[in-house]
């Protein structure tokens, strides 16, 4: 039985395109052009994941409304936003109605599809008993490269999809500076300097969240980041 | 030329107001003049209607009243002579002194009336002078003698003599028929000097009749007769004019103080003068004085002839352009001004008629101080209220002229001011004044704002065409991922290769349209880091270094530490674009200077590179959204990345500046160093 991949789109061009592309890698797509359809079927059925564009026709923050409600139902459906808006504003908004990803249509459809499966990884991961041999442990940082979630001293840090490939990838070699092309092929999109910039800082502030004296990502002036174990 | 001198050239245009009113004091002083002479014509024509009722005062008989050289003119003599040789009791002017040519050098003589005698004077030059020899031994021998012919209106002849015997006084004698017989009435007195001699004598009126010539003779030795030089030529003499008592006593009636009457005969001879002028000669120290206002009279008052030309002539006869123009039977009427004093003198003169036969002219000058004192004070106020109207005037306008030059230097500073800080909103000054400068500053307040909303539209304009055009470019995008998983021709996956290589370019520019408005975004959320920007500039420069190893790189700092609050990624970003920038204008192997130092209470990071400088008129613009100086197809250079740059510095609370240097150019970004203090306030 192929996964069920939903997808809430208002342009139907970019709407069936990947809904084709999706269909090649195997999933059954359905597709919907408003926010009223698809809340209609998602209460008859939930699919297993969600790909929301923001703006839906004339309903500008349709794909928000969209994510609370399908939030509300489930707890652990994998919802990505998709869509055009790159504000940092949008992406918080999107990131804290809980959605796993943010993504802008720059991304490519490999790209996509990565983050995709990667989703459906983690959702079977959760559902199996943890294992230890995918866990990297730096001091007080704990990865879970199955389950894709990080611990640091011991509390669960929310990184989505994008932050936790970058995660991994600066943790992995500690003291080692991974520049910005390095944690853009990390985290599979094509990001520029602002974006990754922007990622790291919402990374920081979310172990900060944690620990005020977290201090485990520096900066490497002109060159990129680095994780430093102490 | 600015405003100021213009408006103080303008005003030098007051300096017509001293012309126009000089314009008007010389009508003034014409009218005046005119006025006057006038009334002294029609005095004068009443005087020499009254004095036609004595022709015979004028013509005597036998004379027909024209000149001739041989008349001789007795000065009338203001006291009575001592005779003793001596002519200075005479007081009379050298011009007075008539001249005969001698063989030896001029003979000088003159002829006197006081009261009812004729006095004579001559002086002539003689080396050697003979002296007869006794007043009975009348012979062949020769001897030094003046003589004296007289005839008188019936025509008798009486013939007169001075013969010396000796020098000191002598009588004169009279010839008859040849006889000498000595006349005791004649007084004379005979005086040796060194290169001759004088004689002074004194002959009753009555011997003397209407026609009166002298003849000097110069002997050289008793033996030899002397040559003879005369008044006259041939047998007549010539007519001896004498001033007229009756006409004198009849003209003193109309004598005024400063009104002159002059009576003349035909010849111009004066028959009778009366009365004087006022001091028209001009006192030295009154000259002195006044002189800087005579000199302006001169140069802008009508000129009249020299007021010494009125005054009545030495040798007796009369001989003024408007005289002779009377003497022709016609009225006429001449002006003179004193240089000196600024005195005029009106004189007119006026045929005299005896029936229809022209006796003489009669002269009226009338000197007034009138005209002078009215020119004068005239004169004097309109240049002291020009002068001080000039003054005003030129001052005023000076500083009207500041005024308004401040003002438009004011408005024009503010609004470079305006652009160059980017600052549209700014208040200009003026903005309120209803002239022409508060329009000004209206309008430059508008076109300052426009200005504004074309640079918000231009700023945001990339960002909203990438957004709208990133929709398409997803469908192009996705449709040819999608192609390629169908089965194609090896053309046709050229084809759609060259679409994607193409799709993304044209997404990354894209992006790169959009990062000006995310930077605005994450400067907007950013906060504030302690950094230290000395080492961050340190290890940047090393990282750029390796990136870009065909370039050389060097860091400067005037400190070790710089302790900063901002964020160290978009410092970075700034440090990026700038050193990115400074890339594409240098040459390989060209040395970029990254450099810290402080200013006052600003850091100032420095990025100069090597290389062509930048345009003049892309100095203002340089640091605006979509602005490029570099020339060529770099798809890239969207000229963003200064603009970034700037809103960096901006967003930071700094500045950011290009200069030219000799060999290329620098970047300036100047940043507050108590920033950190600003932002835990």
């Amino acid at each position: 039985m192929p996964r069920k991949i939903a997808i809430v789109e208002d342009e139907a061009a970019i709407r069936e395109n990947y809904a084709a592309a999706f269909r090649r890698e195997g999933y059954s797509v359905d597709l919907y052009d408003a926010r009223k359809p698809a809340i209609d079927a998602f209460e008859a059925r939930l699919p297993d994941l969600v790909v929301i564009d923001i703006n839906l026709r004339d309903d500008v923050e349709g794909g928000f409304e969209l994510c609370r409600r399908l939030r509300a139902m489930s707890a652990d459906l994998p919802i990505i936003f998709l869509t055009a808006r790159d504000s940092e504003f949008d992406a918080v908004s999107g990131l804290r109605l809980g959605a796993d990803d943010y993504l802008t249509k720059d991304i490519s459809m490999p790209h996509l599809m990565a983050r995709v499966a990667a989703l459906f990884r983690r959702m079977e991961a959760m559902q199996r008993p943890e294992a230890k041999e995918n866990r990297i442990n730096r001091g007080d940082l704990e990865i879970d490269t199955d389950r894709m979630t990080v611990r640091w001293k011991d509390q669960a840090v929310a990184l989505t999809v994008t932050e936790f490939w970058m995660m991994h990838a600066l943790a992995r070699y500690p003291g080692h500076v991974k520049n910005r092309q390095q944690l853009m092929d990390a985290a599979q999109a094509v990001l520029d300097d602002n974006t990754i910039t922007s990622h790291i800082k919402r990374i920081r502030r979310k172990f900060v969240a944690i620990d005020p004296d977290f201090k485990a990502i520096e900066t490497a002036y002109g060159m990129g980041y680095r994780w430093l174990s102490e | 030329m600015n405003l100021r001198r213009q408006l103080l050239l303008v005003s030098l245009l007051t300096l017509v107001l001293p012309w126009a009113g000089c314009q008007f004091i010389r009508e003034t002083e014409t009218a005046l003049r005119e006025g006057q002479q006038r009334m002294l014509s029609g005095t004068a024509q009443a005087i020499a209607d009254s004095l036609s009722q004595f022709p015979s005062e004028f013509l005597a008989a036998g004379t027909d009243g024209t000149f001739r050289d041989s008349q001789i003119f007795g000065h009338s003599l203001v006291n009575e002579p001592f005779i003793d040789g001596y002519i200075d009791d005479w007081s009379l002017s050298e011009e007075s002194i008539r001249t005969l040519p001698g063989n030896e050098g001029a003979i000088r003589f003159s002829f006197g009336v006081f009261g009812q005698y004729v006095y004579l004077f001559v002086e002539a030059r003689d080396s050697t002078v003979i002296y007869a020899a006794a007043p009975s031994a009348a012979g062949d021998a020769f001897f030094e003698h003046i003589d004296l012919l007289s005839i008188d209106a019936v025509g008798t002849r009486s013939e007169f003599t001075f013969r010396p015997e000796a020098p000191g006084a002598l009588f004169g004698q009279r010839l008859v028929e040849g006889e000498v017989k000595e006349e005791s009435r004649i007084q004379a007195h005979w005086q040796d000097t060194p290169s001759g001699y004088r004689l002074e004598a004194r002959i009753p009126r009555q011997l003397l009749g209407v026609f009166l010539g002298l003849s000097v003779t110069n002997t050289r030795s008793a033996s030899s007769p002397g040559i003879t030089r005369s008044s006259y030529q041939g047998s007549t003499p010539g007519r001896f004019i004498t001033t007229s008592p009756i006409l004198t006593s009849a003209v003193n009636g109309y004598a005024q103080s400063d009104l002159r009457l002059i009576v003349t005969d035909r010849a111009g001879w004066r028959l009778a003068q009366a009365g004087q002028l006022g001091d028209t000669r001009g006192g030295g120290a009154e000259a002195g004085d006044l002189g800087w206002m005579h000199r302006a009279y001169n140069a802008l008052l009508e000129q009249g002839d020299d007021a010494v030309l009125a005054e009545p002539h030495p040798s007796g006869r009369e001989q003024q352009a408007y005289l002779r123009r009377a003497l022709e039977a016609e009225a006429a009427s001449a002006w003179f001004r004193s240089a000196q004093s600024g005195r005029a003198v009106i004189a007119v003169a006026r045929p005299i008629w005896s029936g229809n036969v022209q006796t003489g002219a009669l002269v009226l000058q009338q000197g007034t101080d009138a005209i002078l004192s009215l020119t004068n004070k005239s004169l004097g106020r309109l240049i002291n209220f020009t002068l001080i109207a000039t003054l005003g005037v030129g001052l005023v306008l000076l500083g009207y002229a500041s005024w308004l030059s401040l003002r438009v230097r004011r408005l024009s500073a503010a609004a470079e001011r305006a652009l160059d800080e980017d600052a549209t909103q700014l208040a200009l000054p003026s903005a309120n004044a209803s002239d022409e400068i508060g329009d000004l500053s209206r309008s430059f307040s508008q076109v300052l704002r426009q200005l504004g909303n074309y640079n918000e539209y231009l700023r945001t304009l990339a960002s909203k065409l990438s957004h709208e055009l990133r929709t398409p470019l997803t469908i192009v995008k996705s449709s040819l991922e999608n192609l390629e998983h169908e089965p194609l021709t090896d053309d046709a996956r050229q084809y759609t290769a060259r679409a994607r290589d193409g799709a993304a370019r044209l997404q990354k520019i894209l992006s790169a349209m959009s990062e000006a408005s995310r930077v605005e975004e994450l400067m907007q959320n950013a906060e504030p880091e302690a950094i230290d920007i000395h080492d961050a500039l340190q290890s940047a420069t090393a990282a750029y270094a390796g990136a870009w190893p065909e370039r050389r790189f060097r860091f400067e700092a005037s400190m070790d530490v710089a302790p900063f609050s901002g964020s160290p990624e978009m410092i970075m970003q700034m440090l990026d674009k700038l050193v990115d920038n400074a890339i594409g204008f240098s040459g390989k192997q060209d040395e970029i200077v990254i450099s810290l130092e402080t200013k006052g209470d600003q850091y100032r990071l420095s990025v100069a590179n090597p290389g062509p400088p930048l345009p003049d008129r892309m100095r203002t613009q340089l640091f605006d959204s979509m602005v490029s100086v570099r020339e060529g197809p770099g798809y890239e250079h969207l000229g963003l990345g200064l603009y970034i740059a700037m809103l960096i510095a901006k967003g930071h609370g700094g500045t950011i500046r290009a200069e030219n240097t000799h060999e290329g150019v620098v970047f300036h970004i100047y940043l507050p160093i108590n920033q950190t203090e600003n932002n835990r306030a």
